[in-house]
């Protein structure tokens, strides 16, 4: 079994500062966030789900934990580690604060949880508000070690990922053999633009209803469009945690959307549909609960090329997160070994250095 | 069977662009191509959702690489409400290549617009 979102925490800014630039390192000290952008909602009970924390000192998303609650209690092979908090950080005002911030934290991922846990695979944070010094972040970590599969990108963004300025880091990101993960997280936070057009939410169920969801389907829109997988056509993206009911429903328009438009977007000569399944995966988590009609929404996944499509996550160790166990049993069986782990398997390739029996 | 039928005054057809013209049961549209001046007729029946495609703009279609546009060859219809447009001589829906228009050859003969259909 593959999990592809498991988040783990800086619960000790001390020891993560150690691997900050030292000409940087008073800035961030001097902020409690460690400049951080950070959200305006507040969840009702903890954004962790902290339950059953026994050992006081072991922060939820620390090493000892996921190796025991995350890989040994469901039996993972691979787990993806994605970056917490510190994911926004393509979200800080300054460019420059960002790509030490993202640099100390690439280190940190690689000494303090690839060596501490082999079924653990990284992945690279960058500054993206700062396309060309995201590229190169990319490769300098990506040179590193071969333990990072992937790119890891917020998807709270000032434009959509698709636009041309990105293109230097999902270059950078093909040219090392990484594929890139989009995870909700930022919108509206920072310098991102605030989501879904309407104006900041309310309240955090508003935000983790809808504009988690809408944040992920611009991006998608945008790559296709932009004509990123012809420009690319090695390279593979991952939206985690965006929810997956809604897909069918955003490919019908985009696919009658082109029919009648394409004149804008000349470079797509096939489906946006057809493209979408080439090249993106999406995370199971959180599988939308269905009040009973678990068949509708595997038939109507199915037209959007379920399983193919899906990677399990079980974004340990938030909340909402999925107990690998309960999603297996709502799959169909065929569907089964795809999503845990066939796909993900396909998806990283050699890099997530698995010995195939 | 397929026979000719006389349906337009070619002076007509190059005054308005475009006839509209009743073969038994069915709607056609003969339309001058602007760029070489020659004529072609298409059912005025859109395959997707019956809308009259021979209103539509006779044009040429974009192509292109990612951010950089360019023109393909030829003249493509397209249709008046959706856009979706269609191939001249196959007929084919060049956006849903599942669909497909009738085409008819054309002929002039004394000044006559006739249709084999």
């Amino acid at each position: 079994m593959i999990d592809c979102d498991i988040h783990h925490v800086i619960a000790d800014q001390a020891d993560f500062l150690s691997y900050m630039d030292t000409a940087q390192r008073e800035w961030f000290q001097t902020r409690g966030d460690l400049g951080l952008p950070g959200y305006p909602w507040s969840h009702p009970f903890g954004f962790a789900n902290d339950e059953g924390l026994l050992e006081p000192g072991y922060a939820p998303g620390a090493l000892e934990r996921i190796s025991r609650e995350a890989l040994d209690a469901y039996g993972a092979d691979i787990g993806i580690l994605h970056a917490n908090d510190a994911s926004t950080v393509s979200l800080m005002a300054s460019p420059y604060r960002a790509a030490a911030f993202a640099r100390a934290h690439n280190d940190w991922v690689r000494e303090q949880w690839l060596d501490g846990e082999p079924r653990l695979r990284g992945s690279i944070l960058c500054p993206a508000q700062d396309p060309l010094a995201a590229a190169r972040e990319i490769q300098r970590a990506a040179g590193t070690d071969d333990r990072f599969v992937e790119v890891l990108l917020c998807a709270g963004s000032e434009r959509p990922y698709g636009e041309p300025r990105y293109l230097p880091i999902f270059e950078a990101a093909a040219e090392c053999g990484l594929q890139v993960a989009i995870h909700t997280s930022g919108e509206g936070m920072g310098i991102a633009a605030p989501g879904g057009g309407v104006g900041p939410h309310t309240f955090y169920i508003e935000w983790h209803t809808v504009g988690s969801a809408t944040s992920v389907m611009s991006h998608l829109v945008s790559l296709i469009c932009n004509g990123i997988f012809e420009r690319l056509p090695t390279l593979k993206v991952m939206l985690l945690e965006g929810g997956v009911a809604w897909l069918p429903g955003l490919l019908w328009r985009l696919d009658t959307n082109w029919r009648a438009l394409r004149a804008e977007v000349p470079w797509l000569e096939r489906r946006p549909s057809e493209i979408m399944r080439d090249h993106v995966r999406f995370s199971t988590q959180p599988l939308e609960h269905t009040d009973g009609h678990d068949s509708l929404l595997f038939e109507m996944l199915e037209a959007a090329g379920a399983p193919d499509i899906l990677c399990f996550a079980s974004d340990y160790p938030h909340w909402d997160w999925d107990d690998p166990k309960f999603v297996i049993n709502r799959l169909p069986k065929a569907w089964r070994h795809k999503v845990m782990h066939e796909n993900a398997a396909a998806f990283y390739g050699d890099k997530l250095g698995l010995v195939t029996a | 069977m397929r026979e000719w039928h006389d349906v337009a005054s070619l002076e007509k057809v190059v005054r308005d662009g475009r006839a509209i013209v009743r073969v038994g049961g069915r709607e056609i549209g003969v339309l001058v191509d602007p760029s070489d001046g020659s004529l072609k007729a298409l059912r005025n029946r859109c395959p997707h959702v019956g809308s009259p495609l021979c209103l539509g703009t006779l044009r040429t279609r974009e192509s292109g690489t990612p951010g950089a546009y360019s023109l393909e060859e030829g003249k493509v219809l397209r249709c008046p409400h959706h856009g979706w447009e269609f191939d001249l001589v196959s007929g084919v829906c060049l956006d849903d290549p599942g669909m497909r228009v009738a085409v008819y050859d054309v002929k002039v003969l004394e000044g006559r617009v006739h249709v084999l259909a």
